[in-house]
C-alpha cells in the first residue's frame, strides 16, 4: 500500500516539516490580515465615496480571482512588470494577506454597521465618553464576531497553502511527491499511502481549528 | 505586451474556458445533489446514514481539493481503482462541494420553524406533502445566499485541475509560459478569462442575495 | 450565427481586458502595501540595481550563497533522498560548483515549465535542471558549455510497445511534461497526437504507471532510466528528433557567471569530472553501457562517437528498436 516509505529515513519528519511550512504561511498571513483588515474595515464603515469605490473593486477582485491565479501574478508577474524579485514564500504571504484582508475588512465593516445606533446613544446617556463607549461596548462585540471567523479563515488558509507548491515552495504535498519519486522502484504503490497520509495530516491540522471556531460562534451567538 | 501573441493565444483559452466551465458546472450540480441528500439525511436524523454523512462533511471540509484530487487520481489506481482525469475533476469537485452545499442546505432546513411542521400535520398534510410543499421550498430559498457563495468558491477551485493534467485556464496559461515564455500575455489572458467566467456569476449572486435579504427584513 | 456569437464574446473580453489592466494594477499595488515592512526592504534593494535581474559572480561570492534551480523529482538526475538531501547527476555537479566558488548552495526546486522564468526573474542564479539547449530557450537565457547528451525518447508498456509514432491511434493519449522539449517537439511536428500534460515528473510518472496514457515521451535519458527500473516497460523509440545537449543556464547577459562556469567545465574535463559524476549517480541505473553516450566531458561534444555510441546503447535496450529508430530518423 505504500505506507512503508514513510518509515524510511526522515521521510515522516520531512512531511511534518512540510506541513509546518504551510502552517507558518497561513498564520503569518492571518496575523497580517487581521491588522490590515481592521484598519480597512473601519475606513470602509466611514462611507467615504472614494474609499467605497476602491474597496468594492478590491473586494470583487478577491471574490472572483482564484488564489492560484493571484499567486502566479504576484510571483512571476511582479518581477516581469516591476522588476521586483519576491521570494516564493513572500509572494504567498502577500497573496494570502491580500485575500484575508478583504475578508476581514468586510467582516469588520459589517459588524460596525450592524451595531444599532441605540447602543451609542444609551452609552452616552449612561455617562460614558466616546472612548469608553468604544472600549467597553462596541469593540468587545466586534471582537466576538471576529474571532470565530478569523479562526475559520486560518483553516481555509491552511487548506489553500496546498497551492503554493505550484510556485515552487516545498511544502507537504511537494515533499510527498519527492518521496514517491525517490522510492518509485522500491515502493511502486507509494502514491496511495503518501497521499492518504497527507490527506489525513491536513485533516488533523484543520479539524480541531474549525471545531473551535464553530464552538465559539455558537457560544457567542447572542 | 504583444497583441499578436495575445490574439494567437485566444483560441486556446476559449477551449480551456469551455472545459473549465463544463467541469465546473458538472461538479456544482453534483455538489448540489450530494449536498441536498446529505443535508436531508442529517436533518431528519436518519440512523447510520447521518453518521456517515457527518464524517464525510468533516473530512472534505477540512482538507484541500488539491490533496483530494491527488489522492483520487494518483493514489486510488494503486489499489485498483482508476478513473479518467475529467471524471476525477468533477467527482472531486462534487465531493468537495457537496460537503459545503450540505452545510448551506442544513442551515436552510433549520431555519424552517418547528411550528410549521406541527400546523401542517394538523391541517391534514401527509409527510410527503409536508416535505415537498412546505419545508423544501423554504429551506432552499433560505440556503440561496450560501449556495451562491459556494458556487463562486467552487468555480474558483477549478484552478487546481491543472495538477491532474486537465487543460483548464490555469494550465493553459502555465503551459504557454513553459512553451513560448510570453509570461505577461499568458497571465493577462488568464485574468481576463477568469473575469469573464466569474464576474457575471458574482454580480448575479450579489443581486439575488440583496433581494433575499430585503425579503427577510421586510417580514 | 455562431461566428457572431464568438465575436461578441471576444469583444466583451477585450473591453473587460482594458478594465483588468487597471484592476490588476491597483490590485497588486495594494497587495504590495500589505505586508509592507518585510517586502519593501527586498524590493528597494532590487530596484537599486534596476534593469539587471541577475547577480554577478562577485555579488554571489560576496553574499556567500548561490541559488541553483534543480529538479527535486527527476530521479536519477535531480531528486531528494529519504534524508531530505538533494541527489543526482545535476546535483553532483551543482555541489562541485558551490565548492569551487566557496559558497553555500541554496537548492531551489523547479518544474520544467518554470525554468526559463526562474532565470528571467533572477529567482535563481543557475539552472542545473537537465536543461536541454534549444534555440528558443537560448533567446531567453544564456547556456554554458554542455555536460550531457540527450535526444527524445518514448517509453510504453511492454505488452503494447509503441515503436513508431504512427502507431498512436487518434484516441490514444501520450503523456508529456509541460515545458519540456518533448512537448515542444510533439506540438510542432505531430499536432494530431493527443497530449496529456503534467507539470511535474512525479505526477507524470505516477499517472503513466496508472495507465492513463499509451506512452510517455521525454528526454531519452529519462525514459531509458525508467524502462530499466520498471520491468514492465520498454523504450520503443529510443531516439527522436535531433541530438541535443544539456547545459547549465544563467540569466541572459550574466557573462561573469557564464564565463566562470565555462572555464570550470573545461578544467573539470581535465580531471574527467563528469565521468566520476556518472559513476557516482547514474551507474546504478544505466550500468556502464551508456557512460560514453551520455557524458560530455570538458564541454566538447564528440559528434561522431556520440551518435555511434547512441545506436550501440539502444541496441543494448532492444535490438529491433534500434533499427526502427534509425528508420524513424
Amino acid at each position: 500500500m505504500g505506507f512503508e516509505v514513510l518509515l524510511k529515513g526522515n521521510n515522516m519528519v520531512r512531511l511534518l516539516a512540510g506541513l509546518a511550512v504551510s502552517l507558518r504561511i497561513s498564520l503569518v498571513s492571518v496575523a497580517i490580515s487581521i491588522v490590515l483588515g481592521v484598519i480597512l474595515g473601519i475606513l470602509m464603515a466611514l462611507k467615504n465615496p472614494i474609499i467605497t469605490v476602491i474597496s468594492r473593486v478590491y473586494l470583487e477582485i478577491v471574490r472572483i480571482m482564484p488564489q492560484m491565479v493571484l499567486l502566479f501574478l504576484v510571483y512571476f508577474g511582479t518581477t516581469k512588470a516591476m522588476g521586483i524579485n519576491l521570494e516564493a514564500e513572500t509572494a504567498a504571504v502577500i497573496v494570502f494577506s491580500f485575500w484575508g484582508t478583504a475578508e476581514m475588512a468586510d467582516l469588520v465593516r459589517g459588524a460596525l454597521l450592524n451595531i444599532p445606533a441605540i447602543q451609542y446613544e444609551s452609552s452616552i446617556s449612561l455617562g460614558l465618553n466616546k472612548l469608553q463607549t468604544y472600549r467597553y461596548v462596541i469593540v468587545p462585540q466586534i471582537i466576538r464576531r471576529m474571532i470565530p471567523l478569523s479562526i475559520n479563515l486560518i483553516t481555509r488558509m491552511i487548506k489553500t497553502t496546498s497551492l503554493v507548491m505550484m510556485i515552487g515552495i516545498v511544502e507537504v504535498l511537494k515533499v510527498g511527491q519527492q518521496i514517491i519519486e525517490a522510492n518509485r522502484k522500491a515502493s511502486p504503490g507509494a502514491a496511495f499511502g503518501v497521499f492518504l497520509i497527507i490527506f489525513l495530516l491536513y485533516f488533523i491540522a484543520c479539524w480541531p481549528i474549525s471545531m473551535l471556531s464553530r464552538y465559539l460562534e455558537k457560544r457567542w451567538e447572542n | 505586451m504583444n497583441l499578436d501573441v495575445i490574439i494567437s493565444y485566444i483560441p486556446l483559452y476559449i477551449e480551456a474556458f469551455f472545459l473549465t466551465v463544463k467541469i465546473g458546472w458538472l461538479g456544482i450540480f453534483l455538489a448540489l445533489a450530494i449536498g441536498l441528500a446529505v443535508a436531508f439525511v442529517i436533518h431528519f436524523k436518519i440512523p447510520f446514514l447521518s453518521g456517515i454523512s457527518i464524517v464525510y462533511i468533516e473530512l472534505f471540509r477540512n482538507t484541500p481539493l488539491l490533496v483530494q484530487l491527488f489522492f483520487i487520481y494518483f493514489g486510488l489506481p494503486k489499489v485498483g481503482f482508476t478513473i479518467s482525469a475529467e471524471t476525477c475533476g468533477y467527482v472531486g469537485l462534487g465531493l468537495l462541494g457537496g460537503s459545503y452545499m450540505a452545510e448551506a442546505f442544513r442551515s436552510g432546513f433549520e431555519s424552517v420553524p418547528k411550528s410549521q411542521t406541527e400546523s401542517a400535520l394538523a391541517l391534514g398534510l401527509s409527510r410527503k406533502q409536508l416535505f415537498w410543499s412546505v419545508i423544501l421550498p423554504q429551506a432552499i430559498s433560505q440556503s440561496v445566499p450560501g449556495i451562491l457563495a459556494n458556487v463562486i468558491f467552487l468555480l474558483k477551485e477549478t484552478s487546481v485541475f491543472s495538477a491532474i493534467s486537465l487543460m483548464d485556464l490555469m494550465f493553459t496559461a502555465k503551459d504557454l509560459i513553459g512553451l513560448y515564455y510570453d509570461t505577461k500575455e499568458a497571465l493577462f489572458l488568464l485574468v481576463v478569462f477568469y473575469i469573464v467566467m466569474l464576474l457575471p456569476v458574482s454580480i448575479i449572486g450579489s443581486f439575488i442575495e440583496k433581494k433575499a435579504r430585503f425579503r427577510t427584513l421586510g417580514v | 450565427m455562431k461566428k457572431n456569437y464568438l465575436k461578441r464574446i471576444l469583444a466583451s473580453a477585450l473591453t473587460l481586458a482594458l478594465g483588468v489592466v487597471t484592476l490588476t494594477g491597483c490590485g497588486s499595488a495594494s497587495a504590495k502595501e500589505s505586508p509592507a515592512e518585510q517586502t519593501s526592504s527586498e524590493a528597494s534593494a532590487q530596484e537599486q540595481s534596476d534593469s539587471k535581474v541577475y547577480r554577478t559572480l562577485d555579488e554571489i561570492k560576496e553574499s556567500g550563497e548561490i541559488n541553483i534551480g534543480v529538479f527535486s523529482d527527476k530521479n536519477p538526475f535531480g531528486y531528494v533522498d529519504e534524508n531530505g538531501e538533494y541527489q543526482g547527476y545535476d546535483v553532483y555537479f551543482a555541489n562541485k560548483l558551490g565548492e569551487d566558488l566557496g559558497v553555500k548552495i541554496n537548492f531551489v526546486s523547479t518544474e520544467a515549465a518554470s525554468r526559463v522564468e526562474y532565470l528571467e526573474t533572477g529567482k535563481v542564479d543557475i539552472v542545473l535542471a537537465n536543461f536541454t539547449v534549444t534555440e528558443e530557450r537560448a533567446e531567453k537565457v544564456d547556456f554554458a558549455l554542455p555536460y550531457m547528451n540527450v535526444a527524445l525518447g518514448v517509453v510504453s508498456p511492454k505488452d503494447k510497445v509503441i515503436k513508431d509514432l504512427s502507431e498512436i491511434k487518434a484516441d490514444d493519449q501520450v503523456i508529456v511534461i509541460s515545458g519540456t522539449t518533448a512537448e515542444t517537439y510533439l506540438e510542432k511536428n505531430y499536432p494530431d497526437i493527443k497530449l496529456q500534460k503534467f507539470d511535474t515528473y512525479a505526477t507524470a510518472k505516477t499517472s503513466f504507471e496508472n495507465g492513463t496514457g499509451v506512452a510517455w515521451a521525454n528526454d531519452n535519458t529519462e525514459v531509458i532510466a525508467y524502462a530499466i527500473e520498471n520491468p514492465g516497460y520498454e523504450v520503443g523509440i529510443p531516439s527522436l528528433g535531433s541530438q541535443d545537449t544539456i547545459a547549465p543556464a544563467v540569466s541572459k547577459g550574466n557573462s561573469t557567471l557564464l564565463d566562470w562556469i565555462n572555464s570550470e567545465i573545461e578544467s573539470l574535463g581535465k580531471e574527467n569530472f563528469f565521468h566520476a559524476d556518472y559513476e557516482a549517480t547514474l551507474i546504478d541505473t544505466y550500468g556502464k553501457d551508456y557512460e560514453e553516450t551520455l557524458v560530455v566531458e570538458g564541454g566538447k561534444v564528440a559528434d561522431s562517437s556520440a551518435t555511434e555510441a547512441s545506436s550501440e546503447a539502444s541496441t543494448a535496450t532492444s535490438s529491433e528498436a534500434a533499427t526502427d529508430a534509425s528508420s524513424a530518423e
